[in-house]
């Protein structure tokens, strides 16, 4: 567990937020590893959708930074191809909605490779997976469908949920003998800013953080609900613990557990779907190995149980810090 | 609507030897020696196969999946590369494997079911093959989007080395196959193809398979050269991969070969082929087979006599019971080995569910955690699961 990870060399530090802290850790590591290679549709000229490669085509030219044909199967399929050649590829996928394609090369090659070969062939490749809603879009462009990754191993699968968390877990991504998604919260994009280190640095993806220390209840949420969870706690009347999980797979259960048996509450806020989100493991993992401290039951704000509704409705699917303040005050005022 | 007006798959591709082993086109340049290889290496595949079907009967092998009647696509195409090559294979080519020595105990002992671990801890590569080869796929086309990238890896790093890999008939169908070859042509990746067309996808006839012509057209949508060429030839398999190969290390970009043979025997030791297709089909192709061919062949040239056969399978035999011998020594692998190798860190999850494992297996109670802390009588402190108990 660590509560805090050591900053990068360089004192000087700048504003950035999530995307142009992508769009820095991209250019370093490409410096850094002349064996980094961009894959993905629209990443060249253009920058991408969200403009997260701007300027690297330039800087990098077409085959360090390489503009795909439009499938994210043959993305994948090909970049795993590469990766077991010792390249170190990173994918952007636009959506999560459009990786679903992909679930091939994803089950077939990318989380199997290592472990059916004996620890013979790695796969060093790191996935850009923009995710959450609230952005206005229209269909499969707002999901959070983690719980197809996390239920699968082989992979780790991180969320980083400011500038400086995001700078931090790419790079350790990019230089990770393993797979890693990277989860990133596309409704955060452009609003989070913060001062962000210059130089290089990279932050753990196996630890979970706690971002705000509480004694009453623990509030254990991920990516974009993080500042949502901010808001609810200090709104709420009680003192609240918040774990950013940073890491969904695997989890740092330690982490969670010692947080959970400190405070004998338990919400879980997170915008997927409830059945089967990674909520019902954190639920579970509670119930077994720290009944005997709670005070209440675990509850899940979370998304409901359909498909992602569109935009003039969405925020009303999407949790919030007054669903996740119910759930609080719910707990809170449980009595066995 | 199939355009397939018959069956019987057209005999409209290249050939150099007829079904007798006369010379019908231009044999490729290749020493009497390195011919008889070839030859050697169909033997080698066939006693190897037939063994793993004996082994599969008697129950030491879960499942076998032969190669008979086809050993000329893999021998003859894999006879193309160099080494530092890579090679790409899914289930059916033994005989690329066979072909490039690749140590047919580790196979065996694979094939019983031992985990790669333990495969490497007590059959360790001495001497590895000159062309680098990937573990042996089983879901279908995946392997060809690899070799894709693999091929790209070459082409953006400015190496000559090329990347074949096989997809059946059946496997054409999937989206990964198009995807891969739409991907090789826009990169000029030195990526070769071969399409192992053996008529039978498992009980589906390639003609309802597909509406194309042939399966090479395929290529023609991607802008990938392709060929079609008698499979049962080895000299025909071997002239065109060599072509594509060298065109793709010359950097002209992908090749794609489409290898018409047929599956002689069962799909895998799970399959009855008897229930769905007829024996005439099975005469007809017999007359085609690729070892008497190319034995026909050699002997008229003066290569080969009963002496050279003899002792080619006698240590084709040996080698074979040797390999098997050697893997039935190989222990069967620690249940703990199935943790391993899935990250390169070890979380508290799986600290946790190996504790668990070694618990049940020590006939101990793995729930009795109820804080996170660890099992209780369990030893804490062993969490490499490297070492054996």
């Amino acid at each position: 567990m660590s509560r805090t990870d050591a900053a990068g060399s360089s004192a000087a530090t700048s504003e950035m937020n999530i995307v142009t802290a992508v769009n820095e850790t991209l250019g370093q590591e490409m410096r850094r590893d002349e064996r980094v290679r961009l894959l993905g549709y629209d990443v060249g000229p253009i920058g991408g959708v969200y403009r997260a490669t701007e300027g690297l085509h330039e800087e990098f030219g077409p085959e360090r930074v390489i503009d795909t044909p439009l499938s994210e199967n043959g993305i994948l399929g090909t970049a795993v191809g590469m990766a077991m050649r010792g390249e170190r590829v990173v994918v952007e996928i636009q959506f999560m909605g459009f990786f679903y394609p992909a679930f091939g090369q994803f089950m077939y090659t990318l989380t199997k490779m290592y472990e059916r070969s004996g620890g013979g062939l790695e796969v060093p490749l790191t996935i850009r997976l923009p995710y959450s809603g609230g952005i206005k879009a229209s269909e499969y462009h707002s999901e959070s469908t983690e719980t197809y990754l996390v239920h699968t191993p082989g992979v780790r699968v991180v969320c980083p949920s400011t500038p400086h968390e995001t700078k931090g877990a790419l790079a350790a991504s990019i230089r990770d003998p393993d797979p890693v998604i990277v989860m990133e919260p596309k409704s955060q994009y452009r609003e989070a800013r913060e001062p962000v280190p210059e130089g290089e640095y990279t932050l753990s993806i196996d630890d979970a953080r706690v971002v705000r220390e509480g004694n009453d209840l623990t509030l254990l949420t991920w990516g974009a609900m993080v500042p949502r969870a901010g808001t609810a706690a200090e709104r709420a009347n009680a003192d609240v613990e918040i774990v950013d999980l940073r890491t969904l797979s695997p989890l740092d259960v330690e982490t969670i557990l010692e947080s959970v048996r400190k405070t004998g509450r338990c919400v879980i806020l997170h915008e997927a779907r409830r059945t089967l989100g990674l909520g019902a493991e954190l639920s579970a993992l509670v119930n077994e190995y720290a009944l005997d401290r709670l005070h209440a039951p675990v509850k899940r704000a979370t998304g409901y149980d359909v498909h992602m509704p569109g935009h003039t409705i969405e925020e009303q699917y999407l949790p919030d810090a007054e669903r996740a303040q119910y759930a609080i005050e719910a707990v809170m005022n449980y009595e066995f | 609507m199939s355009q397939w007006t018959e069956r019987r798959p057209s005999e409209d591709f290249y050939r150099v030897l007829a079904p007798d082993g006369s010379v019908e086109g231009k044999p490729p340049d290749l020493s009497a020696e390195e011919t008889v290889d070839l030859y050697r290496s169909i033997v080698r595949t066939r006693v190897f196969e037939d063994k793993a079907l004996s082994l599969q009967r008697r129950g030491e092998l879960s499942i076998a999946a032969r190669s008979r009647g086809e050993e000329a696509v893999a021998i003859g195409s894999a006879a193309a590369l160099e080494p530092n090559d890579w090679c790409f294979p899914s289930y059916r080519q033994t005989g690329a494997l066979t072909h490039w020595d690749a140590p047919m105990d580790r196979a065996v002992a694979g094939l019983m079911g031992t985990e790669p671990e333990t495969i490497d801890e007590h059959l360790p590569v001495e001497d590895p093959p000159a062309v680098n080869f990937t573990p042996t796929y089983v879901p279908l086309a995946v392997n060809v989007t690899n070799a894709v990238g693999s091929a790209m890896a070459d082409r953006f790093d400015d190496r000559d080395t090329v990347t074949l890999s096989y997809i059946g008939d059946g496997s054409t169908s999937q989206g990964d196959f198009h995807e891969a070859l739409n991907f090789a042509g826009v990169y000029d990746a030195p990526a070769v193809t071969v399409i192992q067309n053996n008529q039978w996808a498992i009980s589906v006839p390639a003609h309802q398979q597909t509406a194309s012509e042939t399966f090479a057209r395929k290529g023609e949508a991607h802008g990938v050269p392709a060929e079609r060429v008698d499979g049962n030839d080895v000299f025909a398999v071997y002239e065109k991969t060599k072509e594509a190969t060298e065109r793709a290390r010359a950097g002209e970009g992908p090749g794609l070969i489409e290898c018409v043979t047929y599956r002689m025997v069962e799909h895998n030791t799970a399959d009855e082929p008897s229930v769905y297709r007829d024996e005439k089909e099975q005469e007809y192709w017999a007359e085609r087979d690729p070892l008497d061919r190319l034995e026909a062949y050699l002997r008229e040239e003066g290569h080969l006599d009963e002496g050279t056969i003899e002792a080619i399978e006698e240590e084709a035999s040996e080698d074979v019971d040797g390999a098997v011998r050697r893997a039935r020594e190989v222990p069967t692998s620690d249940p703990e080995r199935m943790f391993d190798h899935h990250l390169h860190t070890q979380s508290w999850t799986e600290r946790h569910q190996r504790a668990e494992l070694r618990a049940e297996l020590e006939g101990k109670n793995p729930f009795t955690d109820f804080d996170g802390t660890g099992l209780a009588e369990t030893d804490r402190t062993r969490t490499d699961g490297g070492e054996k108990r």
